[in-house]
């Protein structure tokens, strides 16, 4: 169904980003989505840009597959594009098209928003597709711990994501099936007026939400069964480990981070 | 419906990491009136091939043909709408496609979709119903408040009343105790006979295949192992054994008695009883040579 979107999709392997601590990846990319507003400079969006295509290529996934799964985003980025060249009217006027002018400012703004759109996009994508949910959910966890303090329910959210995240797959399963067998009843989603591919939905939805409803009770009564009690004193199978390799690429982050400011104009 | 699969094979996502191939090559045919068993283990590919026979995937390579209908790669056939009304599917756990007010809108709704006449689909309620023997002061409960056994009946009255010339059963006794899976296989039987309906049964059950079917398919991961005749398949019990897959107790019982008394008792769908009297007199002929 959803064959074409990468995002949120992990994809197992044993590269070095695979197996980088969660909280690191997490890190980097939230100082990479801030800094990357710091550049200006052609040089500085160089090292940017080497910097998110060589960790990509550092997954070892294959880059087709990372390219072909951007595909809703590419209309997004060149949309932006578009439309900084048309309201952008800064430098001298480049070429007209038919009567309307086309300014060197759109253009260059153009691709400096269309390529931070695309660099945001991309290595926030390398989060998800290098890291299980699970880890994900448990590096947050162990982020926000000093907010415990302030009687943040960490866990409960940490708790509440991964759950979610668990089911989105099983949700989408199960959407499919429902889909296929009423299909098989003459169900026509995909052709006919707006309102009665509307009405189509109903047999699909009602079914989900009773078995979502099912689902969330046999999950609750399951962890009371086994004497869930939350937060408080639980023990991880997976302990989060801070390793060399993490340092490495730490310190690799912070060395591009100090050639971007100064390759800064 | 006459079907027929030549050289199907299906992918599932194409081109991403994830690609995994569920059937290769695979070529069978079904006649007209028959009743076919698909046997396998999880994983074989035989939901994959439930999903071809009525269009809602079609084959990565390779073509299908049903009835008047053709599948392949670059052929969609213009009206699955009319492939859909005459191929019925009951999928796996099909009690959780319900979801009208009452069980008659929900048994309705299937010939309502294909463009049947208010009065008509009354009276396919009422077929339906009588049918997979649900009693008729259910039809204004709300199906939710039925019993597990009674919302499955529902579920099939549904596909039934679509009037299908091809009823495909994907393991339609899952979940059932054994006195309500007996019932159930023996009611698709009823209405296989009665209506002529050709039937494909998709089942873990060597007794199901041996009891109801005329043709037989095994299947082994995503290829076809072996294909005949419910006794012809059986009789090879080593082949069987390599991909993990049983023979039916009666047969499994007669090679242990040729085994301990050396009596030769040939397997032709007799009944118990006919199987007993055969049995004592060889049994009888073995002591009196002594």
């Amino acid at each position: 169904m959803n064959n074409m979107l990468i995002i949120g999709q992990y994809v197992p392997g044993s590269s070095f980003i695979h197996r980088l601590d969660p909280r690191t990846k997490i890190t980097i990319i939230f100082f990479f989505v801030f800094f990357i507003f710091f550049a200006n400079s052609l040089l500085s969006y160089g090292i940017l840009t080497l910097f998110s295509v060589g960790s990509a290529l550092a997954t070892r996934i294959k880059v087709s597959y990372i390219i072909k799964g951007l595909t809703p985003v590419w209309f997004l980025i060149l949309f932006t594009f578009l439309l900084h060249l048309l309201v952008t009217k800064d430098g001298e006027v480049l070429f007209r098209v038919f009567t309307y002018p086309i300014y060197t400012g759109a253009i260059i703004q153009g691709t400096a928003i269309s390529l931070r759109f695309f660099l945001l996009i991309l290595v926030t994508s390398l989060l998800t597709l290098t890291t299980s949910p699970i880890e994900i959910t448990d590096a947050i966890e162990n982020l926000l711990h000093p907010l415990k303090k302030i009687k943040f329910p960490v866990h409960e959210l940490a708790l509440m994501m991964s759950i979610s995240l668990r089911f989105i797959p099983t949700l989408l399963q199960e959407t499919e099936k429902i889909s296929k067998a009423q299909a098989s009843r003459g169900v026509d989603f995909k052709t006919g007026p707006i309102k009665e591919r509307i009405q189509a939905v109903v047999p699909l939805l009602v079914p989900l939400f009773i078995s979502a409803f099912k689902r969330a009770e046999e999950l609750a009564m399951a962890m009371e069964a086994r004497g869930y009690q939350g937060g408080e004193g639980r023990t991880k199978l997976r302990e989060l480990k801070v390793g060399p390799l993490d340092w490495v690429a730490l310190l690799c982050f912070i060395l591009i981070i100090v050639a971007l400011f100064v390759t800064r104009k | 419906m006459d079907i027929s699969f030549k050289n199907v094979s299906y992918v599932y996502q194409y081109n991403t990491p994830f690609e995994h191939r569920a059937i290769e090559d695979l070529s069978f045919s079904v006649k007209s009136g028959s009743f076919v068993a698909i046997i396998g283990h999880t994983g074989s590919g035989k939901s994959t091939i439930i999903q071809h026979l009525n269009g809602l995937i079609r084959p990565t390579s390779g073509s299908i043909s049903i009835g008047n209908f053709n599948l392949s790669a670059s052929d969609k056939p213009k009206n699955l709408k009319e492939l859909r009304s005459k191929v019925g599917i009951v999928f796996q756990y099909p009690e959780h496609q319900l979801f009208e007010e009452t069980v008659a809108k929900d048994i309705g709704f299937g010939p309502k979709n294909f463009g049947i006449g208010d009065n008509e689909i009354m009276e396919r309620i009422q077929q339906a119903c009588t049918a997979v023997q649900l009693p008729n002061d259910l039809l204004e409960r709300s199906p939710f408040d039925l019993s597990g056994g009674q919302m499955r009946r529902v579920a099939i009255a549904g596909v039934l009343a679509v009037n299908p010339e091809l009823l495909v059963l994907d393991e339609p006794t899952a979940g059932l105790d054994p006195r309500g899976q007996q019932d159930m296989m023996d009611m698709f039987y009823q209405l296989h006979k009665q209506k002529k309906l050709t039937t494909i049964l998709v089942t873990h059950s060597m007794e199901d295949a041996l009891k109801y079917a005329d043709h037989v398919i095994i299947l082994n991961k995503g290829k076809k192992y072996m294909e005949g005749t419910p006794t012809e398949v059986f009789a090879n019990k080593d082949a069987l054994s390599k991909v993990q897959l049983d023979v039916p107790e009666v047969i499994q019982f007669l090679h242990e008695f040729k085994e301990r008394f050396e009596g030769e008792i040939t397997y032709s769908n007799q009944s118990i009883k006919q199987l007993a009297s055969e049995l004592t007199n060889q049994l009888k002929g073995l002591t009196n040579n002594e």
